[in-house]
């Protein structure tokens, strides 16, 4: 009803491949709520009857109280023509069995009372609608959210390497606009769809059973609606489609443009830049404007359709009643052809809305159908059935004959041995891709071995429950993940009942009190997303203040490789050799200080260990380990053991300037 | 791109943006007054066709009667057209050719309605197509006003919210523009067109219907007001499950490593709550408010059946006058309905247009000054007299009275821990910034005297970071020449040891950067970008000359291919390397944004303790004893 109807067309579209599995499946969330949706399918009858009765009382207002008018002659219905049995129009007149003898006044009167009923309709009948609307998003919302929370729930079950295998910016994507499309298809486009169809088959069966010739007539626009409004959107789906490709082409120029900006002006680009926009430009618009003329032709196409129809209903009835007032032995009276024509009008918006919304439906289906392909992706690492929960440890690794594998038959590790007693620094070191931070990964059984077996105490990582597993492990990561929470809260995520005290002392531990205490609310400061606002050295302190807190007994550290500032870099080791003391801890090194302090350090080379041993044992063998020192460590030797690369460009620039 | 749940942000009804984007129509004249043209025309046809189905009804009615008249005895018609207050004429008008006239009726109602159809498609389409022309517009204006932007506007500035500038806020502004303004005309056009049909037809009966109109609409309007905070609100509940969601996959390490999943579970589900609250909070106010808008126009019909069912009783109304005063009812509660949607569309747009022109008025801090001269060749003398700087809206001086010189063909090596000002002074050079005092002088000339064209085309520039752009390897590498022949560009690429990677990509030089996606490496990013750099042939180069974490190998290819890139160039280097610095013709140590000493290597370490002090610390020995290097690459193939 408002405005263009095309409107709606402008949105992705797709395809359920499964229909009826995933209908099944979708209604079984529905079913505890089956309740609500038996009384949400008696006001939508209800409603409909309403709608369907209302056009029926305005024919009857006509023939009973208004027809026998055209007489003109009060206190008399009609007037008696001799040789002919009933009053000069041909009437239908069922509401009021006594109207032909009524006075004029009498009729007002027998019209109000008709016109008080139709009100009382209509208030019964919107109130009706109004609660079908509830009723559906009480259940539509509570079963979305069930589906969301059960998704939740999945993700959380699944693996790192489902996370290593697919962006989480497309899985957001797609799990945010199926939801959005479920969420459009329950809120609106069922109820519309339904209440549609039922007034659709209703008032055609009404029409048919009043008068059947006269109904097929006045009916006969109908299927042509349908066609067009199907074929019409069929076309701008089409080209819609088309001119999303465009859309994608300009944003993707934007992005680029916007985040290559510096370099654009660098290189003196930016004329060619912008000639180049405003062609991938024109074409989204020139794209657009086709798409458009679609969806541009279908609300005026219907509405002329709707004014044939109405054409045929007043044009076919008249001419009927003027034979007589008979076609094919029925007879048609004023009151009908009035009640045809509210019909006929009361048809147009569901068909319209119908073609529109059954596309939404669809995508709804496939939105749900994805989102189920989603909860039935097969987590690779579960707690077995009956994992043990893994008692207190003292912190002894053994890694016994370790093979792992990203992808079948393409093995990272080949065959690990080693041993860590508790207590124990493990540092290690090779060149990217050796597998370094595999091992790492197995630890706290983010995979599983492939092969041989990686056990804690004694026990099997795989034989005990995850979670008692990695409570007793803390890990700090390069890159270092921040909530959008409090520093406080972020702090304590890994132990969410430590008072704020503890965290405070964690924070010192980890040295990262005085830059906490410099940020606007201190302990209270909200982060941004994913600890934006924080340099990564900053973050990575943060991260060790978390990891401090839980007070774990196996530790697990990937130093950053990338340039932080000199003074952060020291508060970093500083906290580092704090947190260290007394915990067995597996480090992925790249600082001199942690190697020379290690109780061991792992020369990994294409997923064997090529050479083990303390610093001194290693530099001797001038081995593996000696090039690499002399290579990428030496330079550490000298004074401070760290390298300041300053970057110039974008962060830097952003740095100083902030 | 990544995903970031959207923040929405409430609309204020400020309209001098939507004013402003108002005057783009009028760059499309033509298209304006055929869409307009066609406007006023449909809408015409539109308030015709309630009097052709009057026409209908009536004939129908009148024909009707005429014959049952014309059928009774001859001597009882007079008394019947007496009774009836039908003049003999009329009865024998209405009764003859009665069939045909009906038919001739109903045919001129079809033909209103496909002219009307036709012009409303006009309306739509070409509304359509200008609202599509004027967001082409403003998406170029701002293209072309983000990419001339000057540096300091980019610092304070974030790229996703930039892109939704020019995308979201653009189709808000765009549908209002083109859906909207269009409905608001039309709906006034129709509604005040309606009314005063009704007035003229039926004064009697539309005074009946009157008092409906301003509780309709009060009830749309409120609908508008009410429905767009609530709207509001579920999108923050949105986005805050959004992040909940985003999080827990991004970090899903971290979860999983403290074992959270339970709190996380927990924290989700209550969102996921809140937002069902919030969801049905509008659910209720619509089961309120939705039917009512039905109920008010379905009573406005029933207060016309009631009302002018009376005067057809009384014999002073038609059948068919009566259905085309519900007909022009209908035509008054429906643009009523659609005013109410267009105030909370134009509430969006105006925040949106807003915002639009706030980046279409920023200033850029560095622009061509009037009168400003194309700097010929340049030789390559580089000299900064007593340059101060600090970023533009903050009073911190990153740069204080900063004087050098650097002659053609020369390598200054700048030293000095983050935020000394290196970078600044090489930004100064291309004039990314301007000094707040003091001058920038190459070749003798006041870079503020120069147009920034002809000054930056002439110098290179290798940042550690390196963004390349979709299109070829070839393209990227003459990204600042793109009339170079292939043969310059591999020259380029040997030059910056980049050829050799290139040739095993699939399709070599024409391998589009896109496919390769990520699997580029920094230490490849950073040698296209100095292949790049090297093939505009710059006299004065800027470069960081650090490198990627690479493999040594490929650092020492890196190495070889700057040292080759400074050659016979005006250098200013950001030195992590000795070499650099060993043979940097003058080295600047920077501290707090002052120079604190300068001179070359042995003079630095006989004078300068800052110098030894960072010389031992912070620079970087590079693999460049070729032994060395062999050595490795030996190790690396074995």
């Amino acid at each position: 009803m408002f405005g263009n109807p095309g409107m709606l067309l402008n949105r992705e579209t797709s395809k359920p491949k499964k229909t009826s599995e995933t209908l099944r499946r979708f209604g079984g969330y529905f079913k505890p709520y089956w309740f609500i949706l038996l009384i949400a399918a008696g006001l939508i009858v209800f409603s409909t009857w309403t709608q369907v009765l209302a056009p029926d009382l305005t024919g009857q207002a006509v023939d009973c109280y208004l027809t026998p008018a055209v007489s003109g002659t009060s206190g008399q219905a009609g007037i008696a023509i001799p040789g002919q049995a009933t009053s000069i129009t041909s009437s239908n007149c069922w509401y009021d069995a006594n109207a032909a003898t009524l006075s004029t006044s009498d009729r007002v009167g027998g019209l109000l009372g008709l016109v008080l009923r139709l009100a009382g309709l209509f208030v019964l009948g919107s109130l009706a609608t109004g609660l079908t609307f509830l009723a559906m998003a009480w259940a539509g919302q509570n079963v979305l959210k069930n589906i969301r929370v059960a998704l939740f729930k999945h993700l959380q079950r699944l693996s790192l390497g489902y996370y290593s295998r697919h962006e989480v910016g497309d899985l957001m994507s797609r799990i945010t606009n199926d939801s959005e499309t479920i969420q459009q298809a329950i809120s609106f486009a069922l109820i519309n769809v339904v209440s549609g169809i039922l007034l659709i088959v209703w008032v055609g069966y009404n029409m048919l059973t009043k008068d059947l010739p006269y109904a097929i007539v006045s009916l006969i626009v109908l299927p042509f609606m349908l066609i067009v409004t199907s074929w019409f959107s069929g076309q701008a789906r089409k080209a819609f489609r088309r001119s999303r490709i465009q859309m994608g082409n300009v944003n993707a120029e934007l992005q680029q443009s916007i985040t290559g900006v510096r370099e654009v002006q660098a290189f003196n680009r930016e004329d060619e830049n912008i000639e180049a926009f405003k062609t991938t430009n024109a074409s989204n618009r020139d794209a657009n404007i086709k798409a458009v003329a679609w969806t541009s032709a279908l609300g005026p196409t219907l509405e002329a359709l709707g004014y044939v129809s109405i054409a045929l209903v007043v044009g076919v009835g008249g001419i009927f009643m003027l034979n007589n007032g008979s076609l094919f032995g029925t007879t048609i009276s004023l009151g009908l052809v009035i009640t045809f024509l509210a019909y006929v009008q009361r048809l147009n918006m569901p068909i319209q809305q119908i073609g529109m919304l059954w596309a939404t439906i669809q995508s709804a289906i496939a939105g749900a159908e994805r989102i189920f392909g989603l909860l039935d992706e097969k987590p690779d690492i579960e707690d077995k059935p009956n994992a043990l929960k893994l008692p207190a440890i003292k912190g002894e690794v053994v890694f016994n004959n370790v093979w792992a594998e990203y992808k079948k038959d393409e093995p990272v590790l080949r065959g690990v041995n080693f041993e860590a007693k508790a207590g124990q620094t493990i540092a290690i070191v090779g060149p990217t891709g050796a597998g370094k931070t595999t091992i790492i990964n197995l630890i706290p059984r983010f995979y599983d071995v492939s092969g041989g077996s990686v056990t804690i105490d004694g026990h099997d990582v795989r034989d005990v429950t995850g979670s008692s597993l990695r409570e007793q492990i803390g890990i700090v990561l390069q890159d270092s993940f921040l909530f959008s929470d409090t520093v406080m809260n972020n702090i304590r995520f890994g132990r969410p009942d430590a008072s704020d005290e503890e965290v405070i002392a964690a924070a010192k531990l980890a040295r990262a009190d005085t830059l906490i205490e410099r940020l606007p609310d201190k302990y209270k400061t909200v982060l941004g997303e994913r600890g934006r606002g924080l340099s990564q050295g900053q973050r990575q302190l943060i991260a060790i203040a978390r990891a401090a807190l839980v007070d774990p007994r196996i530790l697990i550290l990937d130093e950053a490789t990338s340039s932080v500032d000199t003074r952060t870099e020291r508060l970093i080791q500083a906290a580092l050799e704090k947190l260290l003391e007394g915990r067995t801890s597996f480090v992925v090194a790249h600082r001199l200080s942690t190697i020379k302090h290690a109780d061991q350090i792992l020369v990994l080379k294409d997923g064997g260990i090529v050479e083990q041993g303390t610093f001194q044992e290693l530099l001797a063998v001038k081995g593996h380990f000696y090039d690499l020192y002399m290579s990428q460590f030496r330079r550490q030797e000298q004074g401070a053991e760290t390298t300041v690369g300053a970057t110039i460009g974008a962060g830097a620039v952003g740095e100083i300037a902030g | 791109m990544a995903v970031k749940p959207k923040k929405p942000a409430r609309p204020k009804m400020n309209l001098a943006g939507l004013k402003r984007a108002r005057l783009y129509l009028g760059h499309y004249p033509r298209i304006m007054v055929v869409a307009y043209g066609s406007l006023i025309l449909a809408t015409l046809a539109q308030l015709v066709v309630p009097t052709l189905v009057r026409n209908i009804i009536d004939t129908v009615t009148n024909g009707v009667i005429a014959q049952k008249i014309l059928s009774a005895p001859a001597a009882f018609q007079p008394q019947i057209e007496k009774a009836l207050n039908y003049s003999h004429q009329q009865v024998m008008d209405y009764g003859t050719d009665t069939s045909s006239k009906l038919i001739i009726a109903s045919l001129l109602m079809v033909g209103f309605a496909v002219i009307k159809g036709i012009f409303t498609f006009l309306q739509n389409y070409n509304g359509e197509r200008l609202s599509q022309s004027v967001a082409y517009d403003l998406r170029n204006d701002l293209f072309a006003k983000i990419q001339r932007l000057s540096f300091s506007y980019h610092d304070k500035n974030q790229t996703g919210q930039l892109m939704i500038r020019a995308t979201d806020d653009v189709e808000k502004v765009r549908l209002f523009l083109g859906q909207g303004l269009i409905m608001t005309v039309s709906a006034i056009v129709l509604l005040v067109g309606a009314l005063i049909i009704l007035f003229v037809t039926n004064f009697a009966l539309t005074l009946v219907v009157l008092p409906i109109l301003p509780i309709a609409m009060v009830v749309f309007f409120i609908f508008g007001a009410v429905s767009q905070p609530l709207f509001f609100k579920v999108q923050v509940k949105l986005s805050a499950l959004n992040t909940i969601l985003q999080e827990n996959m991004a970090g899903i390490k971290v979860v999983k490593a403290f074992s959270r999943e339970q709190d996380q579970q927990v924290k989700f589900e209550q969102a996921a709550t809140d937002l069902v609250k919030q969801q049905l909070m509008i659910s209720r106010v619509f089961t309120f408010l939705f039917p009512l808008i039905f109920l008010i126009s379905n009573l406005g019909q029933a207060v016309v059946l009631y009302a002018g069912g009376a005067q057809i009783i009384n014999a002073t109304l038609t059948l068919g006058e009566w259905q085309q005063f519900s007909l022009y009812l209908a035509f008054i509660f429906f643009p009523m309905a659609q005013l109410g949607m267009i105030i909370t569309q134009m509430a969006q747009a105006s925040a949106s247009a807003n915002r639009i022109f706030e980046i279409l008025d920023a200033q850029s801090d560095v622009v061509d000054k009037p009168g400003a001269q194309s700097i010929p060749a340049i030789v390559g003398h580089v000299e900064f007299k007593n340059v101060s700087f600090s970023y533009p809206g903050s009073t911190t001086p990153v740069l204080s009275n900063v004087s050098f010189e650097a002659k053609p063909g020369q390598t200054v090596a700048l030293l000095g821990a983050t935020g000394s000002g290196k970078t600044s002074i090489i930004n100064l050079v291309p004039r990314f910034y301007d000094p707040t005092q003091g001058q920038v002088l190459i070749d003798g000339h006041d870079l503020r005297d120069l147009t920034i064209d002809s000054l930056r085309r002439q110098i290179g520039i290798v940042l550690q970071e390196t963004n390349l752009f979709t299109g070829t390897i070839r393209d990227n590498i003459a990204f600042g020449r793109t009339n170079a022949t292939q043969a310059q560009v591999e020259a380029a690429a040997k030059a910056a040891a980049a050829h050799d990677f290139i040739i095993t990509f699939p399709q070599g030089y024409d391998t589009s950067v896109g496919e390769l996606g990520s699997t580029l490496s920094g230490g490849q990013k950073q040698r296209i970008a100095i292949a790049r750099a090297l093939l505009l042939d710059p006299r004065i180069l800027i470069l960081d000359d650090s490198t990627s974490s690479v493999d040594l190998v490929t650092e020492y290819k890196i190495q070889k291919a700057l040292d080759q890139l400074m050659l016979n160039r005006t250098s200013l280097v950001i030195a992590q390397r000795i070499s650099t610095v060993l043979n940097a013709d003058l080295i600047l140590v920077l501290e707090k944004g002052s120079i604190v000493a300068r001179g070359t290597h042995e003079e630095l370490m006989e004078e300068s303790e800052i110098y030894a002090q960072i010389y031992q610390s912070q620079l970087v020995e590079d693999v460049n004893l070729d032994h060395e290097a062999a050595t490795a690459m030996i190790g690396q193939e074995a």
